[in-house]
């Protein structure tokens, strides 16, 4: 390209600019490489190498406590060994299990992210003279707050200094807008680290922290109320929460077959998506109170599935290519995926709660030990990330993708008389969809790689390894224990699922955009 | 007859003006009720931080959140109890020095992505975009070793080092370099100038919004990092905050007010960057990330 470039210069310049083009080439050359010489130098020492380094230790045997000053032995090629040892070894697969449940509080955060964002970006101006009817009544509460403040500490003081907070955002909000809320939301992703790691291992302790000293009462309220109910009532509201679980998996079963038939989603688009969909049914098995539901939800699954299969398959009414609508298959299946966890979980809570009452004797229900409890610590973490990621960067993605929707789109909505629900299903959701796609992939990739600070942090991956994630074994085994090679080969591992994610992303994020 | 009905029909639509104005307002205050309520949740961890950091140690394991009286000598105690002013030290002393240095090595190899033609460039460039998808734990074990080879474990370089070479950087420098017309780089060819003329004079004035995006995003983030640190560092005098208040919390975790106090004091730049500079961080991260 280059060069034919160069070849039509020089027909039009004739014999003159043969020489100072050769010349003008070389220079720009040498001058691209001498700039880029700085990071390219870095970027091979401390990127390259490695790499290369570490594909090379995953296949070896390399262990500080063989190989040391005191007992050496000659570091040996195993070849697959460490591989074979890590896909035997059970804490490798229940490490994983634990980073893919962290992931689980994703699709909440992202929808949280979005929320937030549509909030942020109404109108919250308003016409003038609305606003100053907010900002008297608000004025007032903020000035008796700052007086009782004075008067004097305690209990009551609490109370007035978070009014005066409230009453402060308030204000603020209503006389700049967005920006104050934004700022309140993203501060708790921008200060995240391991000082606020250290400050919810603190909020989270069992009997001095202020979580349980909240939860205190609810929960005991709750505990008795699960103690006067009887027992087929329980039984029956677990049911019932299943139920709904499946009727929203029958659902997004039919829509998604729907889809296939008018050739909005292809075969692999369709496959991935049943994947997602079937999941909850599957931990279902891990999760269902008792026998009877381990078993009936995943098989009434299964039929849905397979009557669909049956019945939806022959007939197709538009086809297309294996691959289109893979990224919107895939954000069906990840938006179905909120509810119905939330279904399971709650007959699982349900459940929980009934056990607890039903073997102690406890009048009150302790609250939970959080990061000290090994069915707790995780849902802990999830919730902390939560906080964390509501106000993160896919919300400010969310508030640029929101002020890119064209407002005529919603002005033709409002004159078909839509109702806000229709608006933003039709309207909005669509064009938000490349973006979500890209928070997904990110989100997932991340995820991956993630929770190594919490578990350092807050509870060095117990009780019992319940919080190890992935990236916390790799520096497990590399930095505390030494198995270098072993550490190594984990790590490719890793590297093949975020490589994997990320050409999902190559593949089908550009073709999703263009749905 | 049509001046009645147009009459008519006014008074009608200002009727359902007044009303939708009052609904307006009534949405408009509920909305703003509910952002400043959402906003609590995220500030109560915060404020309990503060408040539990000006409590005595007596008052660390009751339930009240307000302590009796402010006690905001507990601030300069941490200073006694840690070498807390070496920590933020060191700190700012590694994350300046990583940022002077990833910011000026981002920006070179950015303006060679972006005005210089050269073959392959391309394929280069996608090179250094395919890394940034690389786990960094891939590249951590080697990484160490290296460190250990040069002798640079438990020393500054070898935390700054290799830290100032980012793809990251690259990709986003250069990105914001694409949107500087080329017409300029005629203009300054004409008028004779070198390629480090064109650098230095013309792009790098002109991008100085990407740089400043960068280097608060670089400066925050090798402010937190941790994993590196950690690995790195072996003598106390050595360690950066995060890795500080890790050791502060694993020595002595029981005095939950000093701890809480070197927490809020190491969040507190943060948060005053963040207000300050949050306008360009915003737009940073929407062009970044939209465009990538």
């Amino acid at each position: 390209m280059g060069i034919g470039n160069s070849l039509l210069d020089i027909g039009h310049s004739k014999n003159l600019g043969f020489e100072i083009m050769l010349s003008k080439k070389t220079s720009n050359t040498i001058a691209g490489i001498a700039f880029l010489s700085p990071n390219i130098i870095g970027f091979l020492c401390f990127t390259t190498i490695p790499l290369v380094f570490s594909m090379v230790l995953a296949f070896s045997n390399w262990d500080l406590t063989l190989h040391n000053m005191f007992h050496d032995e000659a570091i040996k090629f195993v070849g697959l060994k460490n591989f074979i040892r890590l896909f035997q070894e059970r804490d490798f697969w229940k490490f994983l299990g634990n980073t893919l449940f962290l992931m689980m509080g994703a699709p909440f955060a992202i929808a949280g992210s979005l929320i937030a964002a549509i909030l942020l970006n109404k109108d919250l101006k308003g016409k003038k003279s609305g606003v100053f009817k907010i900002i008297l009544p608000g004025a007032i509460l903020f000035i008796s707050c700052v007086m009782l403040t004075l008067v004097g500490m305690g209990a009551a003081a609490l109370t007035i200094l978070i009014v005066g907070a409230v009453g402060m955002t308030l204000i603020s909000g209503i006389l700049f807008g967005q920006t104050v809320y934004r700022t309140l939301f993203y501060l708790p992703n921008f200060t995240s680290g391991v000082a606020v790691y250290i400050l919810w291992k603190k909020l989270y302790s069992p009997q001095t922290g202020p979580v349980n000293a909240v939860l205190d009462k609810p929960v005991s309220v709750v505990g008795n109320i699960v103690n006067a109910t009887p027992s087929w009532v329980l039984l029956a509201g677990e049911w019932l929460c299943l139920l709904i679980g499946l009727f929203i998996m029958m659902k997004v079963l039919k829509s998604l077959f729907n889809h296939w038939k008018e050739g909005d989603i292809g075969s692999c688009g369709l496959v991935l998506a049943l994947f997602f969909v079937m999941l909850p049914a599957f931990f279902a098995i891990l999760w269902a109170p008792t026998a009877a539901m381990k078993l009936a939800v995943p098989a009434i699954a299964v039929v849905l599935l397979v009557f669909h299969l049956a019945t939806d398959l022959k007939t197709r009414d538009f086809p297309c290519t294996i691959w289109h609508g893979v990224g919107s298959g895939f954000m069906i299946a990840m938006i179905s995926l909120i509810p119905m966890f939330m279904f399971i979980g709650f007959a699982a809570a349900i459940a929980h709660l009934a056990d607890i009452t039903r073997q102690t004797d406890f009048s009150v229900l302790p609250p939970p030990e959080w990061l000290a409890s090994y069915d707790w610590a995780k849902p802990a973490i999830m919730i902390m990330g939560l906080w964390m990621a509501i106000g993160s960067n896919n919300m400010l993605l969310y508030l640029a993708g929101l002020s890119n929707v064209p407002p005529e789109l919603e002005e033709a909505a409002d004159i078909d008389g839509a109702s806000p629900f229709q608006k933003f299903w039709h309207v909005t959701w669509p064009q938000l969809a490349p973006i979500t796609f890209f928070i997904v992939v990110m989100t997932v990739i991340g995820g991956l790689q993630g929770g190594f600070e919490m578990a350092r942090t807050m509870t060095q991956g117990g009780p019992f390894g319940s919080t190890t994630t992935l990236s916390y074994f790799i520096y497990n085994e590399g930095f505390a224990t030494g198995r270098l090679g072993y550490s190594s080969a984990i790590s490719w591992v890793l590297f093949i699922m975020v490589f994997s994610i990320t050409m999902i992303n190559w593949k089908f994020g550009s073709k999703y955009v263009n749905d | 007859m049509s001046m009645t009905e147009n009459s008519k029909r006014d008074s009608v639509m200002n009727v359902s003006k007044g009303r939708t104005l009052k609904r307006e307002i009534m949405g408009i205050s509920l909305l703003h009720i509910l952002l400043a309520g959402m906003s609590l949740l995220f500030m109560l961890p915060f404020l309990w931080m503060v408040l539990t950091s000006l409590k005595t140690l007596a008052e660390v394991g009751l339930p009240e959140w307000m302590p009796a009286a402010f006690q905001w000598k507990n601030y300069p105690e941490v200073f006694d109890v840690i070498p807390f002013a070496k920590f933020y030290w060191n700190s700012i002393l590694i994350a300046s020095w990583v940022t002077f240095l990833q910011v000026f090595t981002s920006s070179l190899a950015a303006f060679s992505f972006s005005r210089l033609n050269w073959p392959g460039r391309d394929k280069v460039f996608l090179m250094y975009l395919a890394t940034m998808m690389l786990p960094g734990l891939v590249m951590m074990i080697p990484n160490y070793q290296i460190m250990i080879s040069l002798g640079w474990v438990d020393s500054f370089v070898g935390l700054i080092v290799p830290a100032s070479f980012s793809a990251f950087g690259t990709f986003m420098m250069r990105q914001f370099m694409m949107t500087i017309p080329t017409s300029l780089d005629e203009a300054a060819e004409i008028d004779g100038a070198s390629k480090w003329q064109l650098y230095w004079d013309v792009i790098l004035p002109l991008s100085k919004p990407g740089l400043i995006t960068l280097t608060i995003f670089t400066f925050m983030g090798n402010y937190q990092s941790f994993f590196w640190p950690l690995v790195m560092l072996k003598s106390i005098d050595k360690y950066t905050l995060p890795v500080g208040l890790l050791f502060f919390d694993s020595t002595r975790g029981q005095t939950t007010h000093l701890l809480m106090a070197g927490v809020t004091m190491s969040v507190l730049p943060m948060v005053i960057v963040f207000i300050i500079m949050q306008k360009q961080m915003v737009k940073g991260i929407q062009l970044g990330a939209v465009k990538g």
